[in-house]
């Protein structure tokens, strides 16, 4: 085991376990916060593999916008704060079936697939430019669809909060 | 690279009206905020235009903007159905009661249409795993909205959020698959995912759960069973026209991205022609029966829940879960027959099943009730209403003298010819099934009376014409189908297969 591998699982289990939290907590600020931690961690396993661009993004988008988003909404939501989450346990035997079976496939098909994985990532120089040149070229079209995903996500928003006239 | 992308353009024509229509349409609504009818007006305007293009692509073949993108029949025909019932859809917004409610602005009810309808139009040409989930993602997303529009509607906010939470699982669910498909073959683009698939040294099992992961995300959009939960709430929450467009042109485009990723992926591109026109598959797993038995499950649970509703747009609802086990009938046969017949199929539910909304939002707008138990004694207060319905819900059981007869026959046809005699059998059992809760409309309609008298329901001439516009189709393409059959025909060919 070398250094890598260390750093590996340290962010994995920065990931998983601060999921679990997000998962399990019955506060939902505290919820929240875990969730932060989650994607700090996927950002570090981003860095591992030398997805530069991706690392920075996942910091700025998902820690540095959304999540910050998402606390004000909790924050300013009234008597969201103190509430606890409904969290009670419906359906758990079928609930548990599918869970096993999902889990279960899961767990074989990563196990089948784990002799096919090369070890470390060759090194790549950094990848922002050859993605913003593709960007422009063979993925210009989901790049602009994405936009009017946006827009529409963005008049959406602004109709549901629209006062009653 | 950049030449190449302007000469993609040309063959891009149709989404990008629709790209101009929608903006057009937002800054239209900004300076006519009182007249949404101006709305309407640009974006009927744009739909005719795009229209028009769509037909001009017929014909031609190309893969555009990085193998993104294709053009081929197969896309044109999903267009042209998509963008037909777009138009449609539009003309019965003018004259719904629910959303023209005085105080509503109806400006980006308009302008989202046409966000949708580009969504569904990109599902139907999409070739790129990526592209797909993007093309499914606008269009869901746009439903969100749109089928919450009639917010003061308690149903409206409620039908909304639980398709936001079962439309977010599922492409959860579809992105996830994909990523497995992508780690397992290093690639989204469908045609390389063919020749990866094809040389053999792929894990089954993986392959396995990544594509029916991948097929979670299509099975949402065609409501299927095991994912048809959010449809009969929806279907009831959403304001009428928008059930009508979702039931149709949002099934078509499933329909079109999951016949065509089965195809390109899925079926042996170097096998040639095959006699009967079937497709040979690829090694691998048994992906006709599984579609077999989500077919069974389908209209099974859908005929027969149906047979408990007394709410009409629930009951089309589940009627329309019906509908997609008989089209996955037709998938079943992986062959050109059986996709000639879903797109027959296709055509006669387009009319039919828009026909039958449209009457229900027509009574909905005189009386305010969607219960059948309201439509008793119907005939005499409505008779022109009656007939037409009657003649579409006879259309959807699949009984001359109607088109609907015309789409089960070549279904069914199909799957004798293919040997799927059980399946068959199944699809004959459920459609007498099916007998029984359109009948139940028509009876309370024609046979039973309504005890407090109640006055006629008048329809203005605009209404009758569109009632007309869809009644005609439905008998007309009874007695006179080669057009449509040999439209259809002409229309499974799909960009690099066999």
């Amino acid at each position: 085991m070398d250094l890598f591998d260390i750093v590996f699982y340290c962010f994995a289990l920065i990931a998983v376990g601060s999921a679990v939290v997000v998962v399990f907590s019955r506060n939902i600020m505290y919820a929240a916060f875990a969730l932060l931690f989650a994607f700090f961690g996927i950002a570090g396993l981003y860095v591992l593999l030398q997805a530069d661009f991706l690392a920075v993004t996942q910091i700025l988008i998902y820690i540095g916008g959304i999540l910050v988003l998402m606390l004000f909404g909790v924050m300013l939501t009234n008597r969201v704060v103190d509430v606890d989450i409904k969290t009670g346990t419906l359906q758990i035997v079928p609930a548990a079936i599918l869970a096993a079976v999902v889990g279960g496939s899961l767990s074989g098909v990563f196990y089948s697939t784990w002799s096919t994985v090369s070890g470390t990532p060759s090194d790549v120089a950094t990848t922002t430019p050859a993605i913003g040149e593709m960007l422009m070229t063979s993925y210009i079209l989901p790049f602009e669809i994405a936009s009017i995903i946006l827009l529409v996500a963005l008049i959406g928003a602004a109709m549901i909060a629209r006062r009653k006239t | 690279m950049i030449e190449q992308l302007l000469s993609d353009l040309s063959f891009f024509k149709p989404e990008l009206t629709l790209v101009v229509t929608f903006l057009t349409a937002i800054l239209t609504d900004l300076v006519f905020r009182r007249s949404p009818v101006v709305v309407a007006a640009v974006c009927l305007a744009g739909f005719a235009l795009t229209g028009i293009f769509i037909l001009g692509q017929n014909g031609e073949e190309a893969l555009i903007f990085g193998n993104m993108l294709t053009v081929d029949a197969f896309a044109v025909f999903f267009k042209v159905l998509i963008t037909l019932s777009a138009i449609l859809v539009l003309v019965f917004s003018l004259s719904s009661a629910e959303l023209n409610t005085p105080g509503r602005s109806l400006g980006e009810y308009y302008s989202l249409l046409v966000a949708l309808t580009l969504g569904m139009i990109l599902m139907a040409g999409a070739t790129n795993l990526l592209m797909i989930y993007l093309a499914i993602e606008l269009s869901s997303m746009t439903s969100y909205i749109l089928t919450g529009y009639t917010r003061e509607a308690p149903d409206s906010s409620e039908a909304s959020l639980k398709y936001v939470i079962y439309g977010g699982l599922s492409s959860g669910i579809m992105l996830y698959g994909i990523s497995i498909l992508y780690g397992l073959t290093g690639t989204l683009d469908l045609y390389q995912l063919n020749q990866v698939l094809a040389t053999g040294d792929i894990n089954d099992f993986t392959l396995l759960i990544a594509g029916v992961f991948t097929m979670v995300g299509f099975g949402y959009k065609i409501s299927a069973v095991p994912f048809h939960f959010w449809t009969p709430d929806v279907y009831e929450g959403a304001p009428i026209t928008i059930t009508a467009f979702l039931s149709v042109a949002s099934k078509a485009a499933g329909f079109a991205v999951f016949i065509r990723f089965l195809k390109v992926a899925f079926v042996d591109a170097g096998a040639g022609e095959v006699a009967g026109g079937f497709w040979t598959m690829l090694q691998g797993f048994d992906w006709p029966l599984m579609v077999a038995i989500v077919s069974v499950l389908t209209m099974t649970l859908g005929n027969l829940v149906a047979l408990w509703q007394d709410n009409m747009k629930r009951l089309l609802a589940y009627s329309s879960i019906a509908h997609a086990g008989y089209l996955l009938m037709g998938v079943v046969v992986m062959g050109n027959e059986g996709t000639a017949a879903v797109l027959i199929y296709f055509i006669a539910y387009l009319f039919m099943n828009l026909g039958a909304f449209y009457v229900v939002m027509l009574i909905a707008n005189k009386t305010g009730s969607e219960d059948v138990e309201d439509y008793r004694g119907l005939a005499a207060r409505a008779p022109f209403l009656s007939l037409s319905l009657s003649l579409f819900l006879i259309s959807l059981t699949g009984l001359p003298p109607t088109v609907g007869f015309i789409g089960k026959l070549y279904l069914f046809a199909a799957l004798l010819n293919s040997g799927w005699i059980w399946l068959a059998v199944v699809g004959g059992i459920n459609t007498v099934i099916s007998l029984y809760y359109y009948v139940k409309v028509f009876r309370n309609m024609y046979l039973r009376e309504d005890e407090e008298k109640k006055g006629r329901i008048e329809v203005g001439a605009a209404q009758l014409a569109t009632l007309v516009v869809l009644l005609v189709p439905i008998i007309l393409f009874f007695f006179y189908f080669p057009p449509i059959v040999e439209f259809a025909q002409a229309s499974i060919r799909i960009f690099g297969t066999p």
